[in-house]
């Protein structure tokens, strides 16, 4: 089984800056502010700083990881070396339903932002059929051009970011005060609500050998989870210093509703524009999600990926099509992001210590 | 399909059986009735047959004929000596013979039926004069252009870059055509892969006849199915210099008036030659000019279907009683109404150009002033549209690169669709899926969408904006050339340390 991908494919370290934000920042984004309100309130700020610094850690845990083996190593590789053949492909395919249905919350989540703000009474399966095959032309073409997708689409959607000078106008930023007015459980409690808009960036186990100079990665990756953490922590506070922690609490989509105050000469109602335009934030999330989820099975079970891809799409068609109101899409959703925060907050150190372990036994070299 | 493997010299002629032996080949040779053969000087002279209508009459009679007549019979050996002219050979092997007398030699023989025959190149050529260029045309700068006559445009090119290094490699290409191909590059600079790739592929061009270089473009491209090119044609000597000496490859065809260069990002094909001829402030500003010019003509008539039919409420309530106004008595839909609109200005240009250039004009006339007035005063289409497609036409003719106005031209339909499908969300999905092209599009193997990505900063010193020459000091890095630099002295001393009145 080739580990190696070809030179042509390798993408150069730097890249890796866009690669985080490209999964991390997404349909969460446009409405994580009432979560984490409801939790923490005017500290949730406190909250979103703690989880990119232990998310920091974690990529850093990663690092270590990945660089302990003699060889260049990923995810499967980790896996078959640590727990032998079949074991590890039984967590190999944990992982592998663990992307998938990251996706499929971005995508079902997407859909609604879309029927919700643009058109109520659309057809799911048609424009649900046109996205998808969107994505398979940005995944047939391999991970360079999905990479090339994360960098475009955080260029493209970045002039979003100068709609703040309109709650900005109208900001109070006494709201933020006073500081710690929650208790440290309280602040744990959102952070742990924080953790789905996190993740992603484990996926740095899977692409990892495609990089250039993987050594030099490491710093790119640390940014990259800051630049996240920073484009949350802005719009936070924009958001809470625009409504009241009060108001903030029953607005579900918060930012997207900052974008309505918008007002142009020749352009008002600008969350139309935003709302389409964030299909290129939303794209390198589904991207990314289901190659890394083929891409892990196809190191698995040496399947041809292209297979994978389409099986892959037709499960997300299926899913998103029986998660058809909004009960089923909370339950998946809590179900989901409960997984997510276990296997990033729990079974990744567990690895991380147990190869620590197993390497020690072995005498490898650290 | 083994008929038509014409890839090497050696094979010419190969789409039927080459001739047998001499007799055969003369026997088809007579056929025509243009192959002269006679005696000469007398009966018992040398034989000589050659195509009238490629011979030029004054060099034969006054370089051969002469010749052969002040002198008594010789050997073909002793004659090809006695007449000073080039290339000239002696020979029996039947392809060659075959292949010289075809480009316009004279073919001598005695009468030893050996079948050995002097064959002397006396070709009479019609040749165009160099012109000026016409889809290329500049205000500032040369005024030349290529022309149909290789020899010529490789003389032009070879007068601006009178260095050894620029090399021209020889390709025939076409099984009956046999064309002559070129492909100009300057070593040291050029990558070397590069020019393997393009050799390659010119070598497994197969097919019958080559008129024009677009043929090899469409042929030799990346992605033979994409609307984007990826190859330019130019018809101007002082741009294929140019982009020579940083490193790119150049293809001329005889018989093309254009050359084809490669290979290209996006960028390039959005900027005009004379960004260069002008101070680079003026030359950044109209290339930015340009490239939005192209953007509003791609999304000006589907942003107007997208949100009249879908997002009335972007539209701020100052402008929407001019927009209903204008729309009010119209009985179509927006879409209908752009298809129908674009629809029109693609039917005058394609008259237009179809055309000679004197009743163009009038095409201009009656199409864009009558029928224009008439559709809106009928109430078929609206004031504000028809201004939108008129606008996005203009735009589009701003282009300066022919074959991707066409693009342009034709991919304003998709993003119609798209809009009245879903919208704004549409045409966000329709540019997704054209970035996706874009993002897996390459040109002779570098990526399409460079400078942006792959990120090169140092490439975006020439890209949408144009900085002065003094800080393209390398060549571009996407051409991997072996010698990256352009610039070698290094700043003399710099300006900034000089303080005021010093």
């Amino acid at each position: 089984m080739e580990i190696k991908p070809n030179e042509t494919k390798l993408i150069s370290a730097f890249f890796v800056f866009f690669l985080m934000p490209g999964m991390q920042i997404g349909v969460g984004v446009l409405g994580f502010e009432r979560i984490i309100a409801k939790e923490a309130g005017q500290d949730a700020w406190i909250s979103i700083i703690i989880s990119g610094v232990t998310i920091n850690i974690l990529v850093w845990m990663c690092y270590k990881m990945l660089g302990r083996g003699t060889q260049t190593l990923d995810l499967v590789a980790i896996h078959h070396d640590l727990f032998g053949k079949w074991a590890g492909n039984a967590f190999n395919s944990l992982f592998i339903i663990y992307f998938i249905s990251i996706t499929i919350i971005i995508v079902r989540t997407y859909l609604e932002v879309i029927q919700v703000w643009m058109f109520p009474g659309v057809n799911i399966l048609m424009l649900l059929s046109i996205i998808l095959i969107l994505v398979y032309s940005f995944v047939v073409g391999g991970f360079r051009v999905i990479t090339g997708l994360c960098l475009i689409g955080l260029i493209i959607t970045s002039p979003l970011i100068l709609l703040n000078y309109f709650p900005l106008k109208h900001a109070h930023f006494e709201n933020l005060g006073p500081v710690l007015d929650h208790s440290f459980l309280e602040i744990m409690k959102a952070c742990k609500k924080m953790t789905l808009n996190y993740l992603g960036f484990e996926l740095l186990l899977v692409y990892y050998p495609f990089i250039k100079k993987r050594e030099h990665s490491q710093k790119w990756a640390h940014f990259g989870v800051l630049f996240t953490m920073a484009v949350y922590l802005n719009s936070f506070i924009v958001s809470i210093a625009y409504y009241h922690q009060d108001q903030l609490k029953d607005v579900i989509w918060a930012t997207l509703t900052l974008w309505k105050i918008a007002d142009l000469p020749f352009i008002e109602r600008f969350e139309y524009i935003g709302v389409s335009l964030w299909l290129f934030m939303v794209l390198p999330n589904i991207c990314l999600g289901i190659w890394a989820a083929s891409r892990t099975a196809k190191r698995a079970f040496g399947v041809r990926q292209r297979k994978l891809l389409v099986m892959i799409l037709l499960v997300i068609l299926f899913a998103c099509i029986f998660l058809d109101n909004r009960i089923k899409i909370d339950l998946f959703n809590t179900i989901s992001s409960h997984i997510g925060f276990y296997i990033i907050y729990v079974y990744l150190p567990l690895l991380f210590l147990w190869q620590m372990i197993v390497y020690k036994l072995r005498g490898h070299k650290s | 399909m083994k008929f038509f493997k014409g890839k090497r010299e050696t094979d010419v002629a190969a789409f039927q059986e080459a001739p047998k032996d001499f007799h055969d080949l003369q026997r088809k040779l007579k056929a025509s009735h243009d192959f002269h053969t006679f005696q000469f000087p007398d009966e018992e002279g040398y034989t000589i047959s050659y195509f009238n209508s490629l011979v030029n009459d004054q060099k034969l009679q006054e370089h051969i004929l002469a010749v052969i007549k002040n002198q008594p019979m010789r050997s073909l050996q002793r004659l090809k000596g006695d007449i000073p002219m080039e290339a000239s050979k002696v020979t029996s092997d039947i392809v060659i013979i075959q292949r010289m007398v075809m480009a316009g030699s004279v073919m001598i023989q005695t009468k030893k039926a050996d079948g050995s025959c002097l064959l002397i190149p006396c070709v009479h050529s019609v040749k165009r004069q160099t012109s000026i260029p016409e889809s290329e045309y500049t205000v500032a700068g040369p005024k030349e252009a290529f022309v149909e006559s290789l020899d010529t445009n490789l003389n032009l090119i070879r007068n601006r870059l009178p260095t050894p290094e620029l090399q021209a490699r020889e390709f025939r290409v076409g099984s009956i055509s046999q064309t002559k191909l070129v492909v100009l590059y300057l070593d040291g600079i050029v990558n070397q892969q590069m020019v393997e790739t393009v050799m390659q592929r010119i070598a497994d061009i197969d097919y019958d006849t080559i008129v024009d270089i677009s043929f090899v473009g469409q042929m030799i491209t990346d992605n033979r199915n994409s609307m984007f090119p990826q190859l330019i044609d130019t018809e101007r000597p002082d741009h294929l210099a140019t982009v020579l000496s940083e490193g790119k490859i150049g293809i001329m065809l005889d018989g093309s008036p254009h050359a084809l260069v490669g290979p290209n990002t996006i960028i390039s094909f959005f900027s005009s030659f004379e960004d260069y001829l002008q101070i680079w402030n003026l030359g950044t500003s109209f290339r930015l000019i340009r490239l939005f010019a192209v953007l509003f003509s791609i999304f000006s008539s589907s942003l107007y279907v997208a949100v009249i039919t879908y997002h009335y409420q972007v539209i701020p309530t100052d402008l929407l009683p001019i927009l209903i106004s204008s729309r009010g008595v119209i009985p179509f839909p927006p879409i209908l109404e752009a298809i129908v609109l674009e629809g029109t200005i693609e039917l005058l240009r394609e008259a237009a150009v179809r055309l000679p250039a004197k009743v163009g004009s009038t095409i201009g006339i009656v199409g864009g002033i009558v029928i224009g007035t008439a559709a809106v005063e009928a109430g078929f289409v609206s004031n504000v549209l028809l201004m939108l497609v008129a606008l996005a036409a203009l735009a589009s003719f701003t282009v300066p690169i022919y074959q991707i106005s066409n693009t342009i031209r034709l991919i304003r339909f998709p993003f119609l669709l798209a809009a009245q499908l879903y919208g704004l969300f549409g045409l966000v999905i329709c540019s997704a899926f054209i970035l996706s092209h874009l993002l897996k599009l390459t040109s002779l193997g570098s990526p399409y969408l460079e400078p942006l990505y792959p990120m090169r900063f140092h490439d975006f010193k020439d890209s949408l904006i144009r900085l002065p020459f003094s800080k393209q000091k390398k060549r571009p890095q996407f051409l991997r050339t072996e010698d990256g630099i352009r610039i070698r002295k290094k700043d003399e001393a710099r300006r900034s340390q000089k303080d005021i009145d010093e």
